[in-house]
């Protein structure tokens, strides 16, 4: 045995990449390098680490780690770079947001922060908090992930924070895993373990998904495959099916609801004479109406239900309405508030539902005086503090305003962009537009601060080598069963890479805020860790976890079910709104007042279905957290990155398992492997999100990055639209 | 007394952690030679579809055919615990001998490396950690609790004696140190 345990020292940390696992770590060093790496071994529930994070020392250790600040020599996304100081490298990314703001206007510089490093301290706010000090920049609005279940929130609960523990599923007779896949997409770290438990002790799961995902195979006793897209409408029918048969529990949405007759109006086809009934849906999903009837009248009858509405089918053209319209059925069905119920999406904790942590002061982060003054956008739902300021850009949107500015509609024209904790040319839709921002003249100056050479890095001007999380202290705040992880420093910072919080100091520095950052990150987690429920700093420290005990499972909106009075919920009416006035004033049919079908652009009825008939899903992988982990040697042995079609679709293009393919549209090019799998449904083609665009000299991207094919238009309510499209496949 | 393990068909998502915890465990390097690996196995026409995961190593057979294989007997079976292990110093490896452990083995448990010359190596159920009081690295590393290991009789006493699940061949004459739970195939 090369290693043995006696030698090494064991030091626990808490995981904190995209996933938000939150989980525990117990790294193994012997002389300062990293030799082994254990996930919690104590008493249960224990918080255990996923693959990726067992194959993090290769993620660590990586020989191709952005070792030094360089300075682009080459093109721009050339990838040709030189060495530099950090002390170069620092003054020139001042002296370039100086040049801009005073040139043009504070508003010139936009901060694309996001959220790469799920942590307390470490995190976009920082940068931001110093350019608001030094004069102010544009901030982007949209969640990539759910901000179409944020919006709905918002409209139906008056509050974001909707999140139950997933370990009150084990109180749910019947779970319908509604284009949920926690085996890859896991959320918290025990989610499976909890369904595992759930399913053990009796309950019925159904899967929803135009996949038959490893969630399906593992959990769910039926599989009900439905057209990408038409996820509103199935809800609508088993909507019909409840009001026809009277299965509705009428005192609860007459004790905490408000709107639901218009809603019924709507359903029952009184308010536009269409009547919303299986057979309507069938037509539309692909789902027989028998299957609905029979889901509805048990999702209805059986107590308590949860509907988890997964955040995949809300990452669509009207995905707000699919999360509206799941919510509302989890009302009517008295779902809401009650051990074994589920109100909203798929979890996501911490800052969107469970727990409500408390920390003491991180860096100050002031009002950004490039929002003073601007109004909310018309139809702002306020999903995040700041998200309806007009000065704000949407993220989905950010190469079109890079290219088209002002004179675009937008609200400013974009010179400096900064970007740290996220790929924007793989991760963004559309990446030809992105490409295309990227390289024009309009971009004066670009700042990338990354560990690894991605494809957004190869267009940097001033690239910064940031380092893992491996090499800082931090904090984060894990699962709807609560902890807060101690993220330990185990090594040095490799090379010359610099934390987060190290970079903002060396910028505050040169702008002339020597105090922004005035302690170290172990300093900083001192003082983040007084505000909180942890007792002692040194025993966290030691252990990398402190778990908060909580009585019961958290459940989402218990307090406002439990005694209404007391506690209404934070809508104008102080009720859920299923019926929104709010949105009623607003007047835009694309967001109206009650859960609607909204026929989706790029759908299979399009004109445009005639040159490219299939539909597009981006999802999940097991071996990546978005576009992170891609060249971790261990993990890329597991999947090959492949495009998923049924064989229905496979054979008269004479496709085969292995064959590689061409996925168009007019957006773009992605050149692919097929896996030919009767896995997923006839008509529709999934392509793994995350993989490293690669484009060869034609544009034509090699490398199986999906948002080659992706529209970057948003949903009238902010949603993303990954799920949303319509490609042809042909054998290369 | 024979050590083994216990995998829970129903339990599994195929996530593979055990599959990495093993290789940054043992310090096996990308490639080939994979202490444990995980299986898909995949029936049925859309849309009845059965998928259920199987994730195997070395079983540690009562009767391993590989130790007869071995042309240098690098193979053998320890007496206290039922482990087997290769001593690869004795291991004439892939080129010289032609792997006829491999060969023999019904489960594919005896493993190589790409490079030539490589010396087989296997499950070795973490010995090293057991001295320890711990457990192997895959059944401590599973997020879904689907895998144990210990002696064989208390296995067998806590999960029953189910030696055949989906995807599996549980060979007599052989005698893996295995029990299972199985999933059963609802979707058919």
């Amino acid at each position: 045995m090369q290693h043995k345990t006696g030698d090494e020292k064991i030091i626990a940390t808490a995981c904190s990449s995209h996933c938000g696992g939150k989980c525990l770590l117990r790294v193994h060093v012997r002389d300062g390098v990293i030799v082994r790496i254990e996930t919690d071994g104590g008493t249960e529930s224990q918080l255990r680490a996923c693959l990726r994070c067992r194959a993090y020392r290769q993620r660590l250790y990586d020989p191709d780690r952005l070792k030094f600040p360089m300075r682009r020599v080459g093109e721009r996304g050339e990838g040709k770079f030189e060495r530099v100081s950090w002390d170069e490298a620092m003054d020139t990314v001042a002296k370039e947001f100086i040049r801009i703001r005073d040139t043009y206007e504070p508003s010139a510089t936009f901060f694309l922060g996001g959220g790469g490093d799920n942590m307390q301290l470490h995190r976009a706010r920082l940068i931001e908090g110093l350019f608001a000090k030094a004069g102010g920049f544009t901030a982007w609005w949209g969640v990539h992930s759910f901000e179409g279940g944020l919006y709905a929130d918002m409209a139906t609960y008056g509050t974001t924070n909707s999140g139950s523990g997933y370990d009150d599923l084990l109180s749910s007779h019947l779970i319908i895993m509604w284009g949920w896949n926690p085996a890859v997409t896991i959320h918290e770290c025990n989610t499976n373990w909890h369904l595992v438990r759930a399913k053990e002790s009796g309950a019925r799961i159904v899967s929803i998904d135009p996949r038959h995902t490893d969630s399906t195979a593992t959990f769910a006793s039926q599989w009900i495959p439905i057209i990408p897209g038409t996820d509103t409408a199935m809800l609508l029918a088993m909507a019909h099916v409840i009001i026809k048969e009277d299965l509705h529990d009428q005192g609860f949405l007459d004790k905490y609801t408000v709107g639901f007759a218009q809603f019924k109006d709507y359903v029952l086809g009184i308010e536009d004479s269409l009547p919303k009934t299986p057979a309507w849906a069938e037509s539309i999903t692909g789902v027989s109406a028998a299957v609905i009837e029979s889901l509805a009248r048990e999702y209805a009858t059986t107590k308590p239900a949860a509907l988890v509405a997964g955040i995949g089918p809300g990452r669509a053209a009207y995905g707000e309405q699919y999360h509206r319209a799941a919510q509302t059925l989890a009302a009517m069905t008295g779902n809401v508030g009650v051990h074994g119920g589920w109100p909203s999406r798929s979890s996501v904790p911490p800052n969107y539902g469970g727990y409500e942590f408390k920390l003491g002061n991180p860096p100050q982060r002031p009002d950004n005086p490039v929002e003073h003054g601007a109004p909310s956008r018309k139809y702002s739902l306020l999903t995040s503090v700041g998200s309806g300021s007009s000065a704000r850009i949407h993220c989905a949107e950010l190469a079109d305003a890079i290219l088209k500015g002002r004179k675009g509609g937008y609200p400013t024209d974009i010179r400096m962009l900064f970007v740290m904790h996220t790929n924007f040319a793989n991760q963004f839709p559309n990446i030809n537009k992105v490409v295309e921002a990227l390289t024009s003249k309009n971009l004066e100056f670009i700042v990338v601060a990354e560990q690894v050479m991605t494809s957004t890095a190869k267009f940097a001007d001033i690239l910064l080598p940031v380092n893992t999380f491996m090499e800082r202290n931090d904090i984060t705040l894990g699962g709807a069963t609560p902890h807060y992880g101690c993220v330990n420093k185990i090594i040095e910072p490799l090379y010359e890479s610099k934390s987060p919080l190290e970079i903002c100091r060396e910028l505050a520095n040169r702008l002339g805020f020597p105090n922004h950052i005035d302690k170290t990150d172990e300093e900083w987690v001192r003082e983040l860790v007084k505000g909180s429920d942890i007792p002692d700093y040194d025993s966290f420290k030691e252990s990398g976890v402190y778990r908060i005990k909580l009585p019961e499972p958290k459940v989402a909106f218990k307090a406002q079910i439990d005694d209404p009075e007391k506690n209404p919920f934070p809508t104008p009416s102080g009720k859920i709104e299923i019926y929104s006035q709010k949105l009623a004033d607003m007047n835009n049919p694309e967001i109206p007042p009650i859960a609607k079908y909204i026929p989706a652009w790029e759908n299979r009825d399009d004109s445009l279905a005639e040159k490219y008939p299939l539909q597009l899903i981006t999802t999940h992988f097991k071996r990546r957290t978005h576009s992170q982990f891609e060249k971790v040697p261990w993990l890329r042995e597991l999947q090959n990155q492949a495009m998923l079609i049924n064989p229905i679709d496979a054979r008269p293009r004479g496709i085969t398992s292995g064959n590689k393919v061409r996925v168009f549209n007019d957006r773009g090019e992605t050149v692919i492997s097929a896996e030919v799998t009767e896995r997923i449904m006839p008509g529709v083609v999934d392509i793994p999100q995350g993989a490293w665009y690669s484009p060869d000299d034609q544009k034509v991207d090699r490398g199986g990055c999906a948002n080659l094919l992706t529209r970057d238009k948003p949903s009238p309510g902010g949603a993303f639209c990954y799920n949303t499209g319509l490609v042809q496949v042909q054998k290369v | 007394m024979q050590l083994g393990f216990y995998f829970d068909q129903s339990r599994c998502i195929g996530c593979y952690t055990c599959v990495v915890a093993c290789k940054d465990w043992h310090d096996v390097p990308a490639g080939p030679a994979s202490w444990r690996r995980v299986v898909t196995i995949e029936k049925g026409k859309y849309p009845k579809i059965f998928v259920a995961f199987l994730s195997l190593s070395c079983m540690h057979c009562a009767e391993p055919v590989c130790i007869p294989a071995c042309p240098m007997d690098a193979i053998s079976k320890r007496e206290e615990d039922g482990i087997v292990v290769v001593d690869a110093e004795i291991c004439l490896g892939n080129e010289d001998c032609g792997a006829f452990c491999r060969d023999s083995c019904p489960y594919d448990a005896p493993q190589f490396d790409a490079e030539d010359g490589a010396k087989m190596q296997m499950c070795n159920l973490c010995i090293d950690r057991w001295l320890d009081g711990k457990k192997p690295i895959c059944v401590e590393a599973c997020p879904t609790r689907a895998l144990d290991a210990g002696p064989l009789d208390e296995l067998r006493e806590k999960y029953g004696n189910t030696k055949k699940i989906e995807g599996f061949n549980f060979i007599e004459d052989n005698k893996p140190s295995i029990l299972f739970k199985a999933r059963e195939p609802e979707l058919l």
